[in-house]
């Protein structure tokens, strides 16, 4: 009896603070407190479940505001932090209680359709409306459920976007001003030869002491390199997302002389370096030469030009490229604004979520506080960009913004297939590449290959599971 | 006097008949009843607890565990693939190794607090000022700690390396190197677990009674024969706890992992094996894979727990 008893009370003990661990993620909170995310049951009423901050509040409840004015719905808004909004968008699915709208990251909209999460919205949305938002912005959120293929504009539309982040490439004026150096071209990209050119320009010793104050660039592996890879014509993965590519000479090169720049050219601080003071602080400071401009750091970006206008002056600039005449890109994220296959009210959710997505006043708010660029294609290219922007602080070429979205935009890796698992994989251990230089960037993608096409193949295999199960 | 009362009860008896004695006996069963009745319902809530928030998801997720299931869609009972996946996957026995090093850190970490609660039990100047000290760490946000280690262990200008330099050495990149992150975070999880740990040691040291030094004083015991006679016996109930707890804590190590290295550390060196599971479930979109390693881990620390209960009744001893 007395070792049953020892028994049951270390199973207990083991058993629950293993499902604390599981259900924890070092923070408190009482579940009475959690707000039902249940889509509405009444004839007129709706939940729209996001995250974000006081501009997207702000911006959404005009939205709603002038939606509830219209069709005469009852919208309950319910806010989470960005960080939970995942987990407990899961939970709510796997509880059965679906907000009618709520948001949805494109990675993981594949699991959401086979699992019948996700409403069709294609009948719902007029042509109009969807042509008027940039073609991305729609397509990452087009899936054909029979061949597992996205972002083509023949599929089912699954989701609205919310938004489209154009990830730029930027430079600091006032430090090219300081050092005397001329200022790349605008409009077109330079070669990854005329980048370290300039880059080395900029790397200099101010103060005299022996060490570098002022850097070329300073960017981080898992976020930057998107760019130059791609600027070489090399890829992570093939065009049907089917084969791992990262094998190939052109991208060995390309994450070679990626690395090279701290390596060998010396433009960028050590990893040493970057970790007392990290290469976004150091852009702050008006250290570096050149670094990404998104639209969401526009805001702090001017604050800092304001505080600080002599050391910090940024504007936003093409991606460089391998060669002369070579197509540069960058990757363009997005935030869907989808619809619950089991809401009660469809159409009417539908029509919210095209209301979020491109209500013009919605629109002009989140574009004037910086939020984000503009999901409609005539108002951008139109009244945005010859007025609105300069007129509320976007830089000078935000037409580049404009660009990443209609054209040179790519999804980042991963994000297309149905778990993101071999991607990420391939960021394991490339510290050895670009880091500390213990390993070539071929040794490495050898290496990797192997590997990565496995974890690839399975998440198609889980895809088709899915599929299989709902 | 024994004798009649004794006299006394049987005519007592001999004066009920059958009938009164059945009577008293449904009174009492009446009252009995009444008596289990309230202690269920006083019972009840705790069983129902347990049964709600402990059992029926434990069986749950065994049965989630034998499934391919994404977290949001339908299962599929898929037997024990998810497990056989499990013993082919390196980065499991990866995030099982890491996290069976990190457990270096709980002897380490009962050492210094023992020799805490000993100095802290003596009457030193500014006591009560080391005690609270040393607690502040327990009672602070972990994901606060996480940020505030980070920028210590910075190579450059950390505070950790340039301590060391003082004495002339010449610290390790701490989170950026292989060999360095997972000793990185044993250190910081050793401060920030010794103001609780030491609270309990200082406890049971202060119980420990006087007379036993005094007896083994007159008897010419050493300080070193004291401590090892009396002080870690005495102790031992305290270190057992300390010592199943801090298992079974240490399994469950996340959060500073998530924030100090998100992607897991250079080489994947410090992923935790809840790190990975919390990875594959929500991430990668493999609830049924993630709750059998999950199982896995709960398995494994009920085993290392079991043998320590085994251990400890062996060793246990009591005093007169």
């Amino acid at each position: 009896m007395r070792k049953f008893k020892a028994a049951a009370i270390t199973a207990t003990m083991v058993g629950a603070l293993t499902l604390a661990a599981c259900s924890s993620n070092g923070s408190s909170g009482d579940a009475s407190e959690e707000p039902d995310t249940s889509g509405g049951t009444g004839a007129n009423e709706l939940t729209f479940m996001f995250r974000g901050g006081d501009y997207d509040k702000l911006a959404y409840q005009a939205a709603i505001d002038a939606f509830e004015e219209e069709t005469g719905a009852s919208v309950k808004m319910i806010i989470t932090d960005a960080d939970q909004y995942a987990t407990k968008l899961q939970a709510a699915i796997a509880g059965n209680k679906v907000p009618d709208v709520f948001y949805i990251e494109p990675g993981k909209m594949m699991g959401y359709v086979y699992a019948d999460v996700l409403a069709d919205l294609t009948d719902y949305v007029e042509q109009d409306v969807i042509d008027n938002i940039w073609s991305f912005g729609t397509d990452a959120y087009r899936f054909n459920t029979e061949t597992g293929e996205r972002g083509n504009s023949a599929d089912a539309l699954y989701g609205l976007p919310k938004d489209v982040g154009p990830f730029g490439f930027g430079f600091n004026k006032a430090l090219f001003d300081e050092l005397g150096v001329e200022y790349p071209s605008l409009d077109e990209p330079m070669t990854f030869d005329e980048f370290v050119a300039k880059a080395k320009e900029l790397t200099t010793d101010r103060d005299g002491d022996g060490e570098m104050d002022t850097f070329g660039t300073g960017l981080n592996v898992t976020w930057n390199s998107q760019a130059f890879v791609w600027g070489a014509g090399a890829d992570w993965i093939s065009e049907d997302q089917k084969t791992v590519t990262v094998d190939t000479p052109e991208f060995a090169e390309a994450l070679q002389w990626f690395a090279d720049l701290g390596l060998v050219e010396g433009v960028t601080p050590t990893a040493t370096q970057a970790q007392s003071l990290d290469t976004y602080q150091r852009w702050m400071q008006g250290d570096l030469g050149f670094f990404p401009v998104a639209p969401w750091d526009i805001a702090t970006y001017n604050a800092k030009h304001e505080e600080n206008p002599d050391g910090f002056d940024y504007e936003v600039i093409p991606y460089p490229v391998a060669n002369e005449g070579d197509d540069w890109s960058t990757w363009l994220g997005s935030l869907g604004i989808a619809v619950s296959e089991n809401s009660q009210n469809k159409e009417l959710a539908a029509q919210l979520a095209t209301y979020l997505s491109t209500d013009l006043e919605a629109q002009k708010i989140l574009a004037e506080n910086k939020v984000q660029i503009p999901n409609l294609i005539d108002y951008a290219t139109g009244e945005w960009i010859e007025t609105d922007a300069p007129a509320a602080g976007w830089p000078a070429n935000t037409e580049i913004f404009l660009q990443i979205a209609e054209e040179k935009g790519r999804p980042l890796p991963g994000v297309w297939t149905y778990t993101p698992e071999w991607y990420d994989n391939f960021w394991i251990g490339i510290e050895n590449v670009v880091d500390n230089g213990s390993q070539t960037a071929a040794d490495f993608v050898a290496g990797k290959q192997t590997e990565m096409q496995m974890l690839l193949d399975q998440s198609w295999i889980s895809a088709d599971q899915a599929k299989a199960q709902g | 006097m024994e004798m009649a009362t004794t006299t006394d009860t049987d005519q007592v008896n001999s004066t009920w008949t059958k009938a009164d004695q059945k009577a008293a006996r449904k009174r009492s069963a009446a009252l009995h009843r009444k008596e289990h009745a309230w202690a269920a319902a006083f019972m009840a809530p705790p069983v129902i607890g347990w049964v709600a928030f402990l059992l029926f998801p434990m069986a749950f997720s065994i049965y989630a565990s034998l499934t391919n299931w994404n977290g949001i869609g339908n299962m599929t009972f898929i037997g024990f693939d998810n497990y056989t996946r499990l013993v082919q996957d390196p980065y499991f026995w990866k995030a099982l190794w890491n996290t069976i090093f990190y457990m270096i850190g709980i002897p380490i970490g009962l050492a210094i607090s023992l020799a805490l609660a000993l100095a802290l039990s003596r009457k030193i100047r500014g006591r009560t000022f080391f005690r609270t000290v040393y607690y502040i760490p327990v009672i602070s946000s972990l994901a606060a700690i996480a940020i505030l280690w980070q920028w210590a262990y910075n190579g450059d200008f950390g505070l950790v390396n340039q301590v060391l330099a003082l004495v002339g050495i010449d610290g390790p990149n701490w989170l950026q190197d292989p060999n360095w992150a997972k000793p990185a975070l044993i250190i910081m999880a050793v401060w920030k677990g010794l103001g609780y740990s030491t609270l309990l040691y200082l406890a049971a040291v202060q119980a420990v009674p006087r007379s036993l030094y005094e007896a083994a004083s007159l008897d010419g015991a050493s300080g070193w024969k004291k401590f090892t006679k009396i002080t870690w016996p005495m102790v031992q109930p305290v270190t057992f706890f300390l010592v199943v707890t801090n298992i079974i804590a240490g399994s469950m190590i996340f959060t500073e992992i998530n924030i100090m290295t998100p992607t897991g550390g250079p080489s994947w060196s410090t992923a935790s094996l809840v790190w990975y599971v919390w990875n594959q479930a929500f991430r990668n979109l493999q609830m049924g894979y993630a709750t059998a390693m999950a199982l896995v881990l709960g398995i494994l620390v009920l085993i290392v727990t079991a043998i320590q209960f085994r251990i400890n009744r062996a060793n246990d001893f009591s005093i007169d």
